[in-house]
């Protein structure tokens, strides 16, 4: 539909991007993604001919668009851009028909069609209700809808939107790209949109658009870019920031400004505590966690020493071990009452273990364990029983927590098949 | 749900339309008093039958000659050169996206000044031409006019801010009422004073000698606008969508330029520098019809231009009778609070 070979555009024969081919299908649902200034808004203003490429050629419909008279043009690209436009007191329908500008004569007057088409257009973008409305009394995201629908009135072929969600609050973000999607398979245009919200395009996008120091670094699917670890590279996050290609999202990795706490999870019940440990500043220790347990992957990301079994295997004494002595560090544990089963029965051991060696236990989600210091099953509560606990039991250097004979029995009996289950 | 929608649109749609006609045919009908009440009034008064009849040449010789004269050209004039100037300030105001842009306060009715008392200059001095011949006059203002617009489309391109450009077309106008100065300083004596009426805007000047040639050329600027409206409407998305649906940047410039250019040469030779009516009637027909679309608002902009001129023109004649004010005193009455107004408010109209 649009395809450009070797494109170069800038501004003043300096180019921006360079060497771009591409080419996009009807249908197709395109994000271009990349760094600020990295020349994605240069890229979109000279596929929509706004801009004359300094080198190269963009085919429309495989026709250069050098060969194709303004109007030709119009009839084939829409566009939305980031300037806010200041119609005064101009109706939606009104701001709306504008886009039919390139099918109607001299005067401008509109025919039924031209009215059949602009109601589409407000229909398709969900917004025909406030056709009568005046546009500049709209909120920002209804007014990101209207402006879409004037593209869309033009009846384009190939939709290109420069940052069309950036500042728009979530539900409109989502709704608006929703839209797009849907709108670009159903009248079967392409559409590029350029945008910062990365995790969003991973999931709504096609193919992804990545521009980078002023070339496409790749096209692809939203999948393959992260198995590339793309994301990461992208925008340079060595450390303070983690891309979990499993979630296919961003977490952040705060400074530890406190003591250590252990934390005993599982299954996902971790996940919340993990996050809000982690955004107090406790460096987060935590075992036994099974590889491939939702919570691992959390732990991880989030930068937390993780003691880890192998996926399906009973927790090893190995494992089991290296988890008390972990614990050790810490000046606090918590046990987020994980279901329990054959293969990680050992956890809760390791839970009425702690306790008796004097580690403060707080039992977080429901669960019950002998011996622990505080049960709640509210995360505030948590977070205000560690500040006791860090108040009034000021570091003690490292506690030495060494499995006992007992411990081992009871690993032995609890791998078995009739292991008894936390409640 | 969605046939009612489009339906629910089309009633709105018919209500509306029908109220933006009626308050047109309200401004005509108020534009038609204005016109007679304008041929009766002046250094005797006229009875109505009696002015009419005179129009046609069926009074007095004397009825005849003053009507003929005076009294039909002048407010034919201001009627014309107000719808003009009411067109043209909408078409610069689309074309700077500026609600504040007017042919006066950017300093294009200066610069047609400037060319105008150039041409009179040469054309006494140096006797190339006639001093009053009127296609040299309305050429040379149209010079002037055309370089204004164009340097500041130049200085818009460079400073997006609204009130900058407003001090530099302010500027630009002061620089070339200097220079008009020193050519009128220039100019022969006994021409000085006629000049320096002029120079301030009035109507009082208007003649058939004048006014004759340049008539069709106005009058076409007026109706021909009309025609303009969905550029002009494309242009107050921005320039970039402007051309992202199919306008013709350059062309449709150029044409903006040269119609709004020549409106004010033709304004400017007819009546001198007149300000602020290019800034007052699309306010008052954007307020009034509650909508920026041109193709309501062009019109409107022309009959309330008309009506400025008309009242200003009667203002001017009737406040110190029989002294005759400048047209641009009385303009600026009204014209300079609306500015500061519009600065103050700070926001599109």
């Amino acid at each position: 539909m649009i395809r450009a070979l070797g494109l170069a555009s800038g501004y003043d024969s300096r180019p921006v991007v360079r060497d771009v081919n591409l080419a996009v299908r009807s249908g197709e649902f395109v994000a271009v993604i990349g760094p600020n200034a990295s020349g994605k808004t240069t890229l979109l203003r000279t596929l929509a001919s706004l801009l004359r490429p300094l080198g190269g050629v963009v085919y429309l419909e495989g026709r250069p668009l050098t060969e194709l008279k303004r109007r030709e043009i119009a009839r084939r690209v829409g566009v939305v851009l980031t300037e806010s436009v200041k119609p005064g007191r101009l109706t939606v329908f009104e701001l709306v028909a504008l886009g039919r500008y390139p099918y109607t004569g001299p005067l401008g007057r509109l025919s039924d069609n031209d009215r059949a088409e602009v109601m589409r257009a407000l229909r398709d973008v969900g917004v025909e209700h406030l056709c009568d409305e005046v546009f500049s009394e709209l909120s920002d995201g209804q007014r990101q809808k209207v402006m879409i629908a004037r593209a869309l009135a033009q009846d384009p072929r190939v939709l290109i939107l420069d940052e069309p969600v950036t500042f728009l609050d979530p539900k409109a973000r989502v709704d608006i790209l929703l839209s797009l999607r849907r709108i670009c398979r159903e009248r079967h245009i392409a559409v590029l949109a350029s945008m910062h919200e990365i995790e969003l395009a991973l999931r709504l996008a096609d193919r992804l658009l990545v521009v980078h120091n002023g070339f496409v670094e790749s096209f692809d699917s939203p999948e393959e870019f992260v198995a590339k670890s793309g994301p990461e590279a992208l925008y340079g996050l060595d450390g303070d920031a983690n891309f979990s290609a499993v979630h296919m999202t961003m977490e952040l990795r705060h400074y530890p400004i406190r003591q250590p706490v252990f934390v005993i999870a599982g299954a996902g019940t971790g996940a919340l505590v993990y996050r809000m440990l982690s955004r107090l500043g406790y460096p987060i220790i935590t075992g036994v966690l099974h590889r491939g347990d939702i919570d691992y992957s959390v732990a991880s990301l989030l930068g937390a020493r993780v003691v880890s079994e192998e996926p399906f295997r009973p927790v090893s004494r190995e494992a089991l071990e290296e988890a008390q002595e972990a614990a050790g560090e810490s000046f606090a544990a918590i046990y987020t009452s994980p279901p329990i089963g054959p293969m990680n029965s050992a956890n809760q051991l390791l839970a009425k273990l702690l306790a008796s060696c004097g580690v403060p236990l707080i039992v977080y989600g429901g669960g019950s364990v002998d011996g622990a210091w505080r049960k709640t099953t509210k995360l505030s509560e948590v977070a205000s029983a560690l500040e006791e606990l860090e108040q009034h039991r000021p570091r003690s250097g490292p506690r030495q927590v060494k499995p006992s004979r007992q411990s081992t029995a009871q690993l032995n009996t609890g791998a078995g098949p009739m292991a008894p289950r936390d409640t | 749900m969605e046939i009612r929608a489009g339906a629910c649109h089309r009633v709105v749609g018919a209500a509306r339309h029908k109220a933006r006609l009626e308050l047109l045919l309200t401004m005509i009908v108020v534009l038609l008093s204005l016109f007679v009440f304008s041929i009766l009034i002046g250094g005797g008064t006229l009875g109505l039958g009696e002015a009419f009849a005179a129009i046609f040449g069926w009074s007095s010789p004397e009825n005849n000659m003053i009507m003929n004269s005076v009294r039909f050209p002048r407010a034919l004039a201001s009627l014309l050169c107000g719808a003009a100037l009411g067109v043209s300030g909408a078409v610069l105001q689309a074309l700077f996206r500026n609600p504040l842009a007017d042919p006066y306060i950017l300093g294009v009715s200066a610069g047609a000044s400037l060319t105008l008392a150039l041409s009179i200059l040469l054309g006494v001095t140096l006797g190339w031409w006639g001093a009053y011949n009127p296609y040299s006059l309305y050429l040379s203002a149209f010079v002037g006019a055309l370089a204004i617009t164009l340097l500041m489309m130049i200085v818009s391109g460079f400073v997006r801010s609204v009130t900058t450009i407003l001090v530099a077309g302010i500027m630009v106008g002061y620089v070339a009422y200097a220079v008009t100065s020193i050519v009128q300083a220039l100019v022969e004596i006994e021409r000085l004073r006629v000049f320096t009426y002029w120079i301030l805007g009035s109507f009082s000047g208007a003649r058939w000698s004048i006014l004759g040639p340049g008539l069709p050329v106005l009058v076409a600027c007026v109706v021909g606008s009309m025609l303009i409206a969905k550029p002009l409407d494309a242009l107050l998305l921005g320039e970039d969508y402007a051309r992202s649906m199919g306008m013709r940047m350059r062309l449709a410039r150029l044409g903006l330029v040269t119609l709004s250019s020549v409106s004010v040469a033709m304004v400017t030779t007819i009546a001198g520098p007149i300000g602020f009516i290019g800034l007052c009637a699309p306010y008052i027909a954007r307020q009034t019809l509650g909508t920026p679309a041109h193709r309501a608002l062009l019109p409107a902009s022309a009959l309330a231009g008309a009506i400025l001129a008309m009242s200003a023109d009667l203002a001017a004649r009737l406040i110190a009778r029989p002294v005759e004010l400048p047209i641009t005193a009385v303009t600026s009455l009204f014209g300079g609070p609306l500015v500061i107004y519009l600065l103050l408010r700070g926001r599109s109209i």
